[in-house]
This record gives C-alpha cells, sequence and structure tokens, in this order.
C-alpha cells in the first residue's frame, strides 16, 4: 500500500500511508487510537473505499469494490469483534462463505462430509485437531471460538491475513495460543499483519513494526534491533518513559474502606475476605472466568442482593441491593464493557459526567445546565480529556477518554470506594499511563480504589497490594511491587494453554 | 493517484460537502422544516383553498387526535419503548365513556374513569415490558389485541351516541377562534418539550434509551422512567379517544385504532430512533403537521384518499433513508 489518503466528513484521516508486508512476515500496525489503524485495514480488505494511493499484490495494482472481492484475492480479516454463528457447528462455521456442495435429489445441497473433511485439516493446520467438527460452537471457549474465526478466514487461499486485536478478549494465556498460529502461518507464507495495543505481544511476535500517529506513518521499526522507548516516543510523538512511573509510595494506606468477610456470590465467588484501606489501590487479578469480572460488580449491588458474607463500608454495615444503593453508601463503579455497560454514546460528554449525581445539579425537578457545564468543564481540564468541549457527543471521544469520563462521574463527595473494572482495556497506552497516574492522584486524595483486572501488568504495576482470584476463591495475596509473574504463577494454569503448550 | 482509475470511490467535493452538512446535529429538523414550508408552497399554489386560516385551523384540529398520542409515543421511544396500543385505547376510551354515560353516570365522572382505566393498562404495558424483560412490540401488540377486543365487547361492535353539549365542546369548540383540540394538543408537545429538556426527568428518558444497562449501573431509575411512560403515553390515547368521541358526538369502537401507524410515522419521520436515546418532540410536532397537511392538500386536490395511503407511506420511507444516510454521515 503506497500514499494511501482517506477522509470522513470533510476530516482527513490518513495521509499518505505506506504499508509493505513480504511473504511470510508478520508486521504489527501500531499507534494510539484514532491514529487510522482500523482504516487502514479497512482499506486494505475493501470494506472503505480511497481517495488516494495505490494498492499492490504481488506487484499487481488491485482494487477491492467490497469484503469479497478482496477475499477472494486471498485478503481476509479478523475483525476486532469475535464474530461467529453460536448456533452453528465449527464445520458450518469454517465454510460459511463457501459451502461444499454436491449434487442432490434435483438441487445441489451441502456436502456434509467434505465440509467437515476441510474443517478439521484447516483445525488440524493450525494445531487444533481437538477442537472437533461437529461441536456446536458456542459451547467453546472464547479462545477457540477465535481459533475457530482463523480456520474460516484461512479456508480458501489465504495470502494476507489482517488480524485487529486478536487477543483483546483472550487472557494472558490464550494469547499465546494465538502467538503459536501465527508463527504456523509465517511457516505457510502467509503475510501477517498484526493490530494491538500491547507492546508485549507486538515485540513478541513481529518481524517489523509499523507506527502510524494522526493518520500518518511516523515510523518502520525492524523488531529485533528496535527498542521499546523509541517505539512509544513514536507513537505518542514525545518521549515516554515508564507506565507506571506514579507507582505507590511506601507507607500508605489508611483506615479500612471497604471491609469484605467470607463474602460468597453463588456459583461464582467463594468466601472470600480482603479489606481496602483509605488512599491506597487494591488490585484483584484473575484469568477471564476466575471471577474478577463478578466481584466489583458483586460488592457495589449491580447483580442484585448477594447472599452470604458481611461486608462493611467505612464501618457501617453494608449489603449489595441494587446500584443505586451502592451509590448511596459511597461506592463509585466503572464498568469493563465501556461500550456496553459505561457510556451513554448519544448523550454529551457533560451529561454522561452528572448522570449518577444528576440531582446535585438540579434545582427541584429542572437540572441547571450551568452548573453541569461548570462541572464538566472542571473535569475536562483536571483530567486532561480531550474533547472539544462539554458538549461533544460521548461517542465521537476516543476509548481512553470515554474512559476518564465514566472515571469523573464518581468524583464527587460522598464517594470512598471507587471500584473499576478492567480500567484500561481497550485504551491506548498514551491514556493508559494518563489513568494510572488519575488513580494514584484520587488515592493520595483520599479514595480507596479497587481494580479487577486481567491484564497482570496492570495489577503487578499499580496496586499497593493485590491478591489473585481462581475460580472465585483467593490463590495469594501480595504486597506492593510484587513482580506480575509472581501474579501469574498464583492463578492455576489454563487448561487449554496446557493442551497447547 | 493522478488517474481516474487509481481512486475508484473518489467522493467530488460537493458530495462530501452535502455529506458533512447532514452530519450537522440540526440537520433533520431543517430537512422537516424545508420539506414543510415546500409543501406548503406547492399547495398554496394548486389550490387557492389551502392557505385560508379556515383551512389552516381545520388542519390542526384534524391533526390533534394523532398529535396527542404521537406527543406522548416520542419519549417512549426515546427511553427505548414503544406502545402499540395507544390507538385502540383511545378507541375504548371512547366507547367506555358512552357506555358509562348512557347508564347514567355523569359525563366528568365517566372521563375520569376513562382516564384511570388507561393508566392500569399503561401500567400493565410498563410492567410486563420493563419488570419481565419482555419485548415491548410484543407486550403492546398483545394490549392492543386485548384492548380492541374489549371495545367490540363492550358495544356489541355498535357505535354509540354522545351528545352532551359540554362534554363536546372538547371536541368541537373554539377558545378565541382555535379549536379546543389543537390547543389540548400544543399544551402537551409544550409541557413535554419542557420536561424532555429542562428537568431531570427528562435526562433520565435520553439515558435510559440511550444505554439501558450503563443507566441501570450508574443507579438510575430506569424501570421507573419507562413504566411512567407508558403510563403517560396510555393517558395521552385515553384523552385523544375523548377527543375523538367529543368531536363526533358518538364513539365507535374501531374508530381510532387505524390511526396507529400514522403514530408510530410521525414518531420516526420526526427523527426520533427507533433504537432509543435520540429525538425530539419538537420533530415529531412537524412531523404531524406534515402528515396532517399532506392528507388535507390531496383531499383539497381531490386525490383518492387510498392514494393518500401510498403518499405517506413513500414520505415516511424517504425520512427514514435519509436519517440513516445522515447518521452514517456522523460517522457511526
Amino acid at each position: 500500500m503506497r500514499g494511501i489518503g482517506k477522509s470522513f466528513g470533510g476530516v482527513a484521516v490518513l495521509t499518505n500511508v505506506d504499508l509493505v508486508v513480504a511473504p511470510g512476515a508478520v508486521v504489527s500496525l501500531l499507534g494510539s487510537n484514532g491514529a487510522g489503524k482500523s482504516t487502514l485495514v479497512k482499506i486494505l480488505t475493501g470494506v472503505y473505499g480511497r481517495e488516494a494511493g495505490t494498492v499492490r499484490i504481488d506487484g499487481e495494482a488491485v482494487v477491492f469494490a467490497d469484503p469479497r472481492a478482496a477475499a477472494a484475492a486471498g485478503v481476509r480479516l479478523l475483525p476486532q469483534e469475535i464474530s461467529v454463528m453460536p448456533e452453528m457447528t465449527v464445520a458450518e462455521n469454517v465454510s460459511l462463505a463457501d459451502l461444499p456442495v454436491k449434487a442432490g435429489p434435483g438441487f445441489a445441497v451441502v456436502d456434509r462430509a467434505r465440509m467437515r473433511a476441510r474443517a478439521s485439516e484447516l483445525l488440524d493446520q493450525l494445531g487444533f485437531a481437538a477442537i472437533a467438527p461437529d461441536r456446536l460452537v458456542k459451547t467453546l471457549s472464547v479462545a477457540e471460538q477465535r481459533i475457530v474465526e482463523i480456520a474460516r478466514a484461512l479456508a480458501g487461499r489465504a495470502r494476507i491475513l489482517v488480524m485487529d486485536e486478536p487477543t483483546a478478549a483472550l487472557t494472558e494465556q490464550e494469547a499465546k495460543l494465538i502467538f503459536a498460529i501465527i508463527r504456523r502461518l509465517k511457516a505457510q507464507s502467509v503475510a501477517v499483519i498484526y493490530i494491538s495495543h500491547y507492546l508485549n505481544e507486538v515485540f513478541e511476535i513481529s518481524d517489523q513494526i509499523v507506527v502510524l500517529r494522526d493518520g500518518a506513518n511516523a515510523g518502520t521499526f525492524a523488531t529485533a534491533a528496535a527498542a521499546r522507548a523509541d517505539v512509544l516516543a513514536a507513537m505518542l510523538g514525545r518521549v515516554a518513559g515508564d507506565l507506571y512511573e506514579h507507582a505507590a509510595k511506601d507507607g500508605t494506606g489508611g483506615d479500612d474502606v471497604l471491609a469484605v468477610d467470607h463474602f460468597s456470590f453463588f456459583d461464582h465467588l467463594a468466601d472470600l475476605s480482603f479489606t481496602v484501606r483509605r488512599g491506597e489501590i487494591f488490585g484483584v487479578f484473575g484469568l477471564i472466568g476466575s471471577g474478577i469480572e463478578t466481584l466489583g460488580r458483586a460488592l457495589y449491588g449491580g447483580l442484585g442482593p448477594s447472599p452470604a458474607g458481611t461486608i462493611r463500608i467505612a464501618g457501617s454495615p453494608y449489603r449489595p441491593l441494587a446500584p443505586r444503593a451502592g451509590k448511596a453508601a459511597g461506592i463509585g463503579f466503572v464498568a469493563a464493557d465501556r461500550k456496553r455497560e459505561g457510556i451513554i454514546g448519544d448523550l454529551t460528554v457533560r451529561e454522561n459526567m452528572v448522570a449518577p449525581f444528576i440531582e446535585r445539579y438540579a434545582r427541584g425537578p429542572f437540572v441547571s445546565k450551568a452548573a453541569e457545564t461548570a462541572q464538566a468543564r472542571h473535569w475536562i481540564e483536571a483530567l486532561g480529556i480531550r474533547a472539544r468541549g462539554p458538549e461533544q457527543k460521548m461517542r465521537t471521544l476516543s476509548g481512553g477518554n470515554q474512559q476518564k469520563v465514566c472515571v469523573s462521574r464518581w468524583l464527587v463527595d460522598g464517594i470512598s470506594l471507587l471500584i473499576l473494572e478492567e480500567p484500561t482495556r481497550g485504551v491506548d497506552v498514551g491514556a493508559r499511563r494518563e489513568i494510572y497516574r488519575e488513580l494514584r492522584r484520587l488515592a493520595d486524595r483520599g479514595l480507596a480504589v479497587l481494580v479487577l483486572s486481567s491484564d497482570v501488568e496492570e495489577v503487578a504495576g499499580i496496586s499497593d497490594r493485590s491478591l489473585v482470584l481462581d475460580r472465585g476463591r483467593i490463590v495469594g495475596r501480595f504486597a506492593r511491587r510484587t513482580p506480575p509473574a509472581t501474579l501469574m504463577a498464583a492463578t492455576a494454569s489454563d487448561p487449554a494453554f496446557r493442551a497447547a503448550s | 493517484m493522478t488517474t481516474l482509475a487509481e481512486r475508484p470511490h473518489a467522493a467530488s467535493p460537493v458530495r462530501q460537502r452535502i455529506l458533512a452538512g447532514l452530519g450537522q446535529p440540526w440537520s433533520g429538523v431543517a430537512i422537516l422544516c424545508a420539506f414543510y414550508l415546500a409543501l406548503i408552497l406547492v399547495f398554496a399554489l394548486l389550490t387557492p383553498f389551502f392557505l385560508t386560516s379556515r383551512n389552516l385551523l381545520a388542519i390542526g384540529s384534524n391533526v390533534a387526535f394523532i398529535g396527542l398520542m404521537a406527543a406522548a409515543g416520542t419519549p417512549l421511544i426515546i427511553a427505548g419503548g414503544l406502545d402499540l396500543s395507544v390507538a385502540a385505547t383511545a378507541g375504548l376510551t371512547g366507547v367506555f365513556i358512552a357506555t358509562l354515560a348512557s347508564q347514567g353516570l355523569y359525563i366528568w365522572l365517566a372521563v375520569l374513569a376513562a382516564l384511570i382505566l388507561a393508566a392500569a393498562i399503561g401500567l400493565i404495558n410498563g410492567l410486563f415490558a420493563t419488570r419481565l424483560r419482555l419485548n415491548p412490540l410484543i407486550v403492546t401488540l398483545g394490549m392492543m389485541s386485548i384492548v380492541g377486543g374489549a371495545a367490540l365487547i363492550m358495544t356489541g361492535g355498535l357505535t354509540r351516541a354522545l351528545s352532551v353539549p359540554g362534554f363536546n365542546w372538547i371536541g368541537q369548540g373554539r377558545l378565541y377562534q382555535i379549536p379546543v383540540p389543537l390547543i389540548l394538543m400544543l399544551l402537551a408537545y409544550a409541557a413535554i418539550a419542557v420536561t424532555l429538556r429542562f428537568t431531570r426527568f427528562g435526562r433520565f428518558v435520553y439515558a435510559s434509551g440511550g444505554n439501558a444497562e450503563a443507566s441501570r449501573l450508574i443507579g438510575l431509575p430506569v424501570e421507573r422512567v419507562q413504566i411512567t411512560l407508558y403510563v403517560v403515553s396510555a393517558i395521552s390515547g385515553a384523552v385523544a379517544g375523548t377527543m375523538l368521541a367529543a368531536q363526533l358526538g358518538a364513539a365507535a369502537p374501531a374508530a381510532a385504532a387505524p390511526h396507529l401507524l400514522t403514530v408510530i410515522a410521525a414518531i420516526i419521520l420526526g427523527g426520533t430512533s427507533l433504537y432509543g436515546g435520540r429525538g425530539s418532540v419538537w420533530g415529531t410536532l412537524l412531523a404531524v403537521l406534515i402528515l396532517g397537511t399532506l392528507n388535507n392538500g390531496l383531499t383539497l386536490l381531490d386525490v383518492s384518499s387510498f392514494w393518500q395511503d401510498v403518499t405517506r407511506g413513500v414520505v415516511l420511507m424517504l425520512a427514514v433513508s435519509l436519517d440513516q444516510i445522515r447518521t452514517r454521515a456522523l460517522g457511526d
């Protein structure tokens, strides 16, 4: 791809971008949110048209009118969100775009035997012969569904495979499975374009790193020779230091804000006891399914009344009932799935910020726009939220800035405990650093911060104290500056991972 | 990049400018306004009677019935609900009042009883749709059938005369030359517009429809807001039904039900998203006036009412397509 240009509604999103991939090479496409990565690969795969530039495959200029044409030419896209048909079998999913048929009673029927054979052949190529072609996809784990999706992308003759954050919904071990597959594809001289936010992954898997910034090329690195700081600098446009430079000071931690004693939640959590103190960041690490996706919202009341255990907030007994009750008890909650459970996209930044405590900006039933705007301006400035102003629509903000707005909702008097699920999921490196810094500041100001995350480096990096969950139970408690590997070792390894390694 | 062949999807500057303009937030209402003015101009040129105050007031009086239900339906759809039973409720109301009145009940007590009945219908809709998390389409479709059937049972399918001078004033009377139904409708629009724009409840309406799960997780009263709106919608049906019966001087069980589609069409034409979260009551008002004016103008031009149905459908589909293009221009 040479000199690619594209704009939306008069705003240029790509200008003169080059991207070259050799057969059997893995090129990582790196950039902050909004840098133009997704747009670029959507042009390559025929989802969007382009306004300038040429695309050549094996030296031949091509124009793809739609994704189907791109797929026919061997360019396949693995989208960020998993898109399998849960009610169909593995074999059907793999062959969906190109069902093998045979002559039937007067009309063509699907050749089930060939379909099954093709699916097992492809899965075998990927090293996952264990996934049976006749299983319903909904009975597979998320990682296995990803693998089926990759097999589907490879059905036919794939020469270029574009993977858009393939590990976003996966745990670290599951991500390793994907890497194993990428290495096999390399050996079969498929060209892979790998989009990711995670520097670690990029360095582990790619031969070359192409960095985009503000819709233009910002640097191309040979991975083996590249220094992380240089890549980060190209990405952020300034020299970036350690992600966790705002690590905890020694001797923090005051009175208990949250004291959980023998807390259980149906099948998900069993007999948890821990405390979170004023002024500290308390991290909970676990793999997907370990209970980290339940614990935070169960405490907050987002899952309704909880059956067992005693909880105290600042010394007073508290029972999770509903979000309103949690809010009244002084708990703020930021959900993991920002788009589905966090933001209200059609409302403005201001309206999103004041939503939980709108009564504080209202006189009787009437809202005060002036008071809301003042509050919104304050937090936009204080948290460094990049928005055109309080009236910008929430959905047009980048992930990191949306997350800051979600946090700012709870920064009011009366909130003493802030619970965050996956605080930096889908957030670029630059915004991540800022979010960590803000969480530290909030803790320094006297808030108790409880972070639940499947990102082991995150928990290790920001926590003053942490614990590790596995299958709903506490399997380890750790102090500040515990290395990520120690946290990871505490959790039992995933069966799928053991099968592959 | 100089030859056209290498720029397969190049958009012309004009097209880009148009798309950028469509992306503006105000463009929906602007397009409706422009369309309305064009409509008035065309009819004014084609028929001299169209632009008389008598005819314009007649339009106002005729759209009041539909306009009232569309007014209350707008916040409900914005909040993520839908009420298909509103027109059937209007029909039941007229019949209910006529039946009670025929048994000697004081007319205004009968009206009050009908309003309470409607509120109960709305409450049932709301409870089923929120507490049981049923699809509002199914719930209110069922309710539409129940209510419509009840109206037929009540009169054995017959039309009942309903002639009480004070009561008929609601449908036929005038205040300072302006038809009472039109006044009632405009009051409803003003009240709902103020509520949506300036109150906490209004904010909850947009938040609930924009993202119900996120709203619930930050502790907003999503269910209460939706239930309230179902009740308000049903009551709007009752008021509309009362107006219609008063206007006609009779209550027919099936008089109101056919207007349901026009009510929904007006709300969608006015720019309210069927998926919730977006819309305004002023857009609905404009759409109600457009549909009413279209009806009136075509009637004046002696176009058969069958063709009027076709025209209404075409306008609706055009409007929805345009809205979809706008949404894409907004980049989502």
